[in-house]
């Protein structure tokens, strides 16, 4: 059974949020005005956070990139009154915004607070327009948006795939965090299959997920800094 | 899986959603009035080029869909990118569609910065351009002429040059990133250009000050040493950082250590103590490749002090430790890491050179280097080769170019090595002199008025130059003050090349093409220079008898076809195929015909030639010698006239200066790797969450530790004017705890929403290292006050 998933190596990531700008250029992600970003409108599925520790000297910090975990037990689609948030069969949590009514439940409920509210219909002045990717809608007004695995590239694979007559290989299917990471920090595939990388690297030593006690079970894995 | 019911549910979920999704692109974009009515997928393309957005010149992949640019990734043949990208890189697609682009040659009607326009034709544009020029040069002063050259790349630059030399002016007016190591490397190398760091072979990487993460020379150099071979099977290398503050690369660093700004020399010589004292370097390589470092008699008999004994009486662990803040046991371990490490280098960032002795600490800093042997060999510092293009046609000087070049620049360098800042200096000229010694200035990717140190020096300097041509692709603070602006094109939509900065160890030559088809407003700056050059004829058009700036590039292309070495672009395996046959003297060719050369240079993004020859002994050292000389006698004599009562290297006990009751702390500017450099507009998605802070969105901002925040009673966010004795602006203040107490860390790069400056460089003191007159950032005091 396919079952797609990420391991983030947080000690090979820098920190330098490559895969942030990629994201919101691959999926439309529009900005807002800096005021509105000021109260904290600003949308990021992914966003590389940093918790600085200790005084100067003795200081460290740490980035984890944090896009959506795709958990297996996702809290955000219980909630969901009519079921506009969903989990596909292969893992992949995604969002119908036709059918989103925007209670806002969902990001609530979602303990990684990686769901987005639009609260204005986006504006796209002229120039924006231009550089949109024609693969992903644009959201509406009331509705709830996040990562999404990048899962419009999925069906393209599958359907190249499909026309050369091939199964679908690890590398067809690469959402934009994990194609732009220039530390390869990002790795992405299907963690039940043995020959793709990320089913290697969950059984890492290092491996773990974030708030693994809440049992949502997160299929986006992190390798702890070697020490 | 869970129960029977969550499964049927996930099944119901997952099939509403596979039609859902697979058809919402057209609901949402048709039924919900946000996107066009006639939206089709569109035919989609993929393109290799190379981004110009810094100095790195990464290669690039943009994916085109019908003739719109929607998405820039790496190049995976690009030695560099492999495919990576940082995200300034990324967000090139919102300068290209950006607002503020210039849409056609405009004239300027109103006063100066009044920034009222009129459109004109490029007939025109050109054509007053072109008459301007042909009568300063009928009237004999060719030499009022000149250009202030910022981000100037590749063959772009070597075509200003010969430009100006053929039309007789002499002053090409630098204006771009000079981190000052070239003028390290002409003194204790003879070889004047900024080292090459192998650091993807290196074993440790000592990186004095070095944006290495950042906004170093490349920072996917810096990611790909960093990441290290895929799959971990070689072992990566290892970073230490020692730096003012806790930057994004201490962070990202294996290890770090904080230092007092300005002692980063003497804290490289406290290394060098334990190395010398504890037998740790390669005493073989410095016997055989070094001069300077043991005492000599001279003619007269008299002993002069070598670099070892220099070393062991001044600079002694606990002193060193007192000066810079670094504790003893740190710099022991250090010296021992870096020493026993397979392949140590030590990296000089330009916090090192922007200091009071900023020369004396570079020397300091690479001296390391030479005490373990690690130059000209793998991992070290490696003098990389230029890729061999063919020159351009001779140039040809009439008597009256002649005479123009023979009164030499209007602000010639007065101090003893580099280039200090031209820029500056040159409006300091302006400024100063005549009326009319200047004429014509044109401006390219240069944009003083946000850029410069000193702003109201370079004000005064364009209120004398009666006649500013600006060729910015977009409006910025000093095209504001053009008569006449000729918008470029954007590197997505013209031909160009891009030769990777020195810090890379072996050339490799990005060819730039257009993604999309050009603005038809704007114009390819190179076109232009072609286009008055044939207008003024003679023997400025002789040297430049160039069609377009296309086949320019493609006449020196032919040099590289020709030299028989090197190869396009292509996977990791074709790259190491290659270095190994060339390190066995092997060289196949892998065209017959230029044109099948250059197509498939074009469409793999370039030409590279991954072949390093470390026996090569120019590559040591080309000093008269032939040794690398540790104590340069050039530097001595200077050091004697200029180096107010400096001795070789550093005065230990001069130890930086603190503040003062009005000014209690210490200025730290610092370049953000997101944001630009002051000729490119801020990009959206950069500017929404330019640093660190999840809640600092476009606005300026400076960091202030905990203790410091408190004893002022400033609470984080609070606005505060940062005031030096020489201006001020206004910032968010946010609490940092990798901030030292005793200091204010400001980024630059920013402005507010509105457009109020925020620069921290025009706070600065305005003192400079005697040696080579770079500006020293760590020099200002600052307050903060409530805003
Ligand atoms: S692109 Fe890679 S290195 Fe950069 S922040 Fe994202 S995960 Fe980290
Ligand atoms: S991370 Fe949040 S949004 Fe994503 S699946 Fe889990 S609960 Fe849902
Ligand atoms: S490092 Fe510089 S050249 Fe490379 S992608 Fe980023 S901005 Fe472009």
């Amino acid at each position: 059974m396919t079952r797609w998933g990420m391991v983030i190596d947080l000690a090979r990531c820098t920190g330098c949020a490559a895969c942030e700008v990629a994201c919101k250029s691959e999926n439309n992600i529009p900005t807002v005005s800096p005021d509105q970003a000021e109260m904290g409108r600003a949308t990021s599925w992914m966003r590389v956070m940093a918790e600085p520790k200790g005084a100067f000297p003795d200081t460290t910090l740490e980035f984890y990139p944090r896009p959506c975990m795709h958990c297996d037990n996702p809290p955000c689609i219980k909630v969901c009154p009519v079921r506009a948030t969903y989990i596909d069969p292969e893992g992949i949590v995604g969002q119908i915004y036709p059918r989103c009514i925007g209670c806002r439940y969902c990001a609530n409920a979602c303990p990684y607070t990686v769901k987005y509210f639009n609260w204005y219909g986006p504006e796209w002045p002229e120039s924006e327009r231009q550089y949109r990717n024609p693969d992903v809608s644009v959201r509406a007004k009331g509705v709830i948006e996040k990562c999404t695995f990048c899962h419009h590239r999925l069906q393209k694979a599958r359907e190249d795939a499909r026309a050369q007559g091939r199964q679908l290989r690890e590398e067809d299917y690469q959402p934009a965090c994990a194609e732009i990471c220039p530390t390869d920090a990002i790795v992405f595939g299907d963690l039940d299959n043995p020959t793709h990388r990320v089913a290697e690297l969950k059984e890492d030593p290092r491996v773990m997920r974030l708030m693994e006690d809440l049992g949502t079970q997160p299929k986006v894995y992190y390798l702890r800094q070697r020490t | 899986m869970g129960s029977t019911r969550r499964q049927f549910l996930w099944a119901m979920g997952a099939t509403a959603a596979s039609v859902g999704v697979r058809w919402t692109s057209d609901v949402v974009w048709a039924a919900q009035g946000s996107g066009d009515p006639g939206w089709s997928p569109g035919t989609e393309r993929f393109v290799n080029s190379s981004c110009l957005v810094c100095p790195a010149r990464c290669g690039i992949r943009g994916r085109v869909v019908d003739d719109r640019l929607v998405r820039l990734t790496g190049n995976p043949f690009h030695p560099m990118s492999r495919g990576g990208l940082c995200p300034r890189g990324v967000a090139g697609v919102q300068l290209l569609y950006h607002p503020d682009r210039i849409s056609a040659p405009c004239r300027r009607v109103g006063a100066r910065g009044a920034q009222a326009w009129e459109e004109i034709t490029w007939d025109d544009a050109l054509g007053q351009l072109g008459a301007r020029l042909q009568s300063l040069r009928q009237r004999g002063q060719p030499e009022a002429l000149a250009l202030l050259a910022g981000y100037c790349a590749g063959s772009m630059h070597d075509l200003w040059q010969q430009f100006l030399q053929s039309y007789g002016s002499p002053n090409y007016i630098a204006d771009d990133y000079d981190d000052g190591t070239a003028a390290v490397m002409e003194l204790m190398h003879g070889i004047g250009r900024s080292p090459g760091y192998d650091l993807e072979r290196a074993g440790f990487v000592l990186s004095f000050g070095a944006p290495l993460f950042e906004a170093w020379w490349s920072p996917l150099q810096a990611f790909a040493a960093f990441a290290g071979p895929d799959g971990d099977n070689g072992a990566p290398t290892r970073f230490v950082q020692v730096d003012t503050r806790f930057s994004r690369t201490a962070a990202r660093a294996h290890d770090w250590a904080g230092i007092r700004p300005g002692t980063f020399g003497v804290l490289a010589l406290g290394i060098a103590y334990v190395l010398i004292r504890d037998e740790l370097y390669d005493a073989e390589f410095v016997a055989r490749h070094v001069s300077g470092f043991e005492d000599v008699a001279d003619a007269g008999g008299e002993r002069r002090e070598g670099y070892r004994s220099l070393v062991m009486r001044n600079y002694r662990t606990e002193e060193v430790s007192a000066v810079t803040g670094v504790p003893v046991g740190r710099i022991t371990s250090l010296a021992r890491a870096f020493a026993e490490a397979a392949h140590p280098v030590a990296v000089c960032g330009p916090d090192v050179t922007h200091a009071p002795n900023g020369l004396l600490a570079a020397c300091a800093v690479h001296s390391l280097n030479v005490l373990m042997g690690s130059v000209s060999r793998p991992g070290g510092v490696l003098f990389g080769n230029e890729a061999p293009l063919a020159p351009l046609a001779a140039p040809v000087v009439d008597p009256r170019g002649r005479a123009g070049l023979d009164r030499g620049p209007l602000a010639p360098s007065q101090t003893p090595f580099g280039r200090g800042d031209p820029a500056m200096r040159f409006a300091g000229a302006v400024a100063a002199g005549e009326a009319g010694a200047v004429d014509t200035l044109l401006l390219y990717y240069a944009n003083p008025l946000a850029s410069a140190l000193r702003r109201q020096v370079w004000e005064e300097a364009l209120q004398r130059i009666p006649f500013i041509v600006s060729f910015s692709p977009f409006h910025d603070e000093t095209t504001a003050h053009a008569d006449l602006i000729l918008p470029d094109l954007l590197a997505y939509e013209r031909w160009q090349d891009a030769p990777t900065p020195a810090s890379y160890p072996y050339p490799v030559w990005g060819v730039v093409r257009p993604l999309v088809d050009p603005h038809p407003g704007a114009r390819h700056t190179g076109d232009a220079v072609l286009a008055v050059a044939r207008q003024l004829g003679g023997s400025v058009a002789r040297s430049l008898p160039y069609e377009s700036f296309e086949t320019l590039l493609k006449a020196r292309a032919a040099g590289l076809f020709a030299t028989r070495r090197g190869m396009t672009l292509g996977d990791a395996f074709e790259l190491r195929h290659q270095q190994q046959m060339e390190e066995r003297g092997w060289w196949l060719p892998e065209h017959r015909e230029f044109e099948a050369f250059w197509d498939e240079a074009v469409d793999r993004g370039g030409w590279t030639d991954p072949f390093i020859d470390e026996t090569e002994p120019a590559g040591l050292a080309r000093t008269s010698s032939g040794r690398i000389e540790l104590l340069p006698a050039r530097l001595l004599e200077a050091l004697a006239t200029v180096g107010e009562g400096r001795t070789a290297y550093l005065d230990v006990a001069a130890a930086a200066a603190g503040g003062s009751d009005d000014f209690p702390l210490r200025l730290i500017p610092y370049r953000v790797s997101t944001l630009s450099s002051g000729t490119l507009p801020l990009q959206r998605w950069l500017a929404e969450t330019p640093g660190l802070f999840p809640d600092v969105h476009w606005d300026p901002w400076i960091e202030v530790a905990p203790t410091t925040a408190n004893t002022l009673g400033f609470a984080n966010d609070t606005m505060v004017w940062v005031v030096s004795a020489h201006g001020r602006y206004r910032a968010r203040l946010k609490v940092f705890p990798g901030t030292a107490p005793q200091n204010v860390c400001a980024p630059y790069g920013l402005r507010h929403p509105d457009g109020e400056p925020a620069n921290p460089l025009h706070l600065l003191d305005g003192s400079s290292d005697p040696l080579t007159a770079l500006p020293n950032w760590f020099t200002t005091f600052v307050r903060l006050e409530r805003a």
